[in-house]
């Protein structure tokens, strides 16, 4: 209830503070009026003066006193709320069509349930971890009664966290090349470039990889207004199987209690590409298999097959 | 731009170079390369005046001015054996008014047409090598658009090339060794019009080829 009142104080300040800048405007616009007719015609030259300047000192002060009761007004409508949980999605909750695209509701709907799923994934895989060799379900309940509330912080990490996770793995490897941005939000999104083979664009979000596209390494990785382009895919065939690939890999490499461990094994694995063009297959011992090289890695060995060769 | 190989392709015995250019065609398509569209390259060639050698009267050098179409809007001109430069298309006209200069070498002008393949991420461009409109040879230029450096992606180039020309693939393009940083440095266009200038030298110097009019 008191978010209500309080959205209804700040409303009435913001009507308020809209009259005063229309009252501003005008008294603005009445200067310039002013000003730009001149001065009017009067007997002597001196009169015509005088009643000038008086005209524009009055108008002069309508502006200030305008000025000074919009800034007294600005002090009560208060600031936007800045740290809202979902950034600036939040501002969506501002539409006031709510009932016609109950977009907002929605979103927090499906925040809640990834956030919860996130949970308990992690907390099955830690008990599935603990678990290998005992297969007594009594274990399992006593230790459900221990089970320490771990938080799902591994969406909310802070930002210089993944960036000494990112700057690590970059000096894990010498022919890799990682560049960090952050286009939108605290999300990162990386430009990953692999000897003169390839350039990577992966996104994450906290620590998770979203998604990712492979692209050659003579091929354009920006917009047109010099942004990161994160969706167009590359040109070649051969780094569209890749980037299928790669998403798949995303897919395989899944460790909910250690995203960095995962980011690490999937740079791993990617770094295999660096030999994209040299290595042959290892099952029919041919570059080519219908035009293209050997676009699949072995998630375990990191081995060369054409996409037609693994099994 | 990827990595390109040109060669030449001899002529098969008892055939006409249009015989031999179909049938490359017909291997083309039976891999499932796409025709797409057109290409040429031309190569003119100057002699420097005594104006252009200067006083020490130094051996002249020949000069190149070659076009070509996948770079419409470029002119090449290229040195014997360097410097190499990439004009505007308006180094033609600069040319004739250089002709004090340079003196065009009339009937030495060679230039290769035919079709464009695309097969997956390569390119195939067969020509009819013509000088003074008489078919002098074939020519094949081979690019891997999805890379970039030479000592990457030559065998799996190799490998391609096999499969339509056989036992006529050539050897490593020179042109690739002879950069300061090797093979892994990253090529450029020059890198294919040097390759054109040397087979197109090699053909000049060819026997023509008795009834091989192609216009
Ligand atoms: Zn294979």
């Amino acid at each position: 209830m008191a978010d209500v009142m309080n959205v209804g104080v700040n409303l009435e300040a913001f009507s308020q503070a809209i009259n005063a800048i229309q009252a501003l405007r005008s008294s603005v616009t009445r200067v310039f009026d002013s000003l730009k007719d001149g001065m009017k015609n009067k007997e002597t030259l001196e009169g015509r003066e005088k009643a000038f300047i008086t005209e524009f000192q009055d108008n002069l002060q309508a502006v200030n006193r305008d000025l000074n009761e919009l800034e007294r007004l600005s002090t009560l409508v208060g600031r936007p709320s800045e740290s809202h949980p979902l950034h600036n999605s939040g501002l969506l909750s501002l539409d006031p069509v709510q009932d016609k695209t109950p977009l907002y509701s929605q979103l927090l709907q499906a925040y809640k349930w990834s956030n919860k799923l996130q949970y308990h994934a992690g907390l099955a895989s830690s008990l599935l971890n603990q678990q290998s060799l005992k297969r007594s379900a009594n274990q399992m309940g006593a230790s459900a009664k221990r089970r320490p509330k771990v938080q799902p912080s591994t969406l909310a990490l802070p930002p210089q966290y993944v960036d000494d996770v990112i700057s690590r793995v970059g000096r894990m490897f010498p022919d890799v090349s990682i560049e960090l941005f952050r286009p939108n939000g605290t999300s990162a999104v990386l430009l990953v470039t692999l000897g003169k083979v390839l350039k990577a664009t992966v996104v994450m979000r906290s620590l998770f990889i979203d998604r990712t596209i492979v692209r050659g390494y003579s091929e354009n990785v920006y917009t047109e207004d010099g942004k990161l382009d994160i969706w167009s895919k590359s040109n070649y065939q051969v780094f569209q199987k890749v980037t299928d690939h790669a998403t798949t890999a995303l897919l395989h490499y899944q460790l909910p209690q250690m995203p960095d461990v995962v980011v690490r094994s999937f740079m791993t694995w990617l770094r295999s590409y660096v030999k994209l063009f040299q290595t042959p297959c290892q099952r029919c011992g041919k570059f080519l298999q219908e035009g293209l090289p050997p676009t699949w890695r072995d998630f375990r060995t990191l081995e060369a097959f054409h996409d037609t060769c693994r099994q | 731009m990827g990595v390109t190989c040109v060669c030449q392709v001899p002529i098969l015995e008892g055939k006409s170079v249009q015989q031999t250019v179909d049938m490359l065609h017909k291997k083309l398509e039976q891999l499932g390369a796409v025709k797409q569209g057109s290409f040429f390259v031309d190569c003119e060639t100057y002699h420097a005046t005594s104006n252009a050698s200067g006083k020490k009267r130094q051996p002249s050098k020949l000069l190149y001015v070659m076009h070509n179409s996948e770079t419409p809007l470029s002119c090449l001109a290229l040195f014997e054996g360097g410097p190499y430069l990439t004009a505007d298309v308006n180094f033609d006209v600069l040319m004739v008014k250089l002709k004090s200069h340079f003196q065009n070498a009339k009937g030495h002008k060679v230039e290769s047409r035919g079709t464009r393949y695309r097969y997956c991420d390569f390119l195939v461009k067969v020509g009819t090598v013509t000088m003074s409109s008489s078919a002098r040879g074939i020519s094949v230029e081979v690019e891997y658009c999805a890379c970039v450096v030479p000592g990457d992606c030559w065998n799996l180039m190799k490998e391609f090339m096999q499969s339509f020309l056989g036992s006529n693939v050539p050897e490593l393009p020179s042109v690739f060794a002879a950069k300061p940083e090797g093979l892994y440095a990253p090529v450029d266009c020059m890198d294919t019009m040097v390759q054109y200038l040397e087979l197109f030298s090699k053909v000049r110097k060819q026997q023509v080829i008795p009834g091989a009019s192609v216009r």
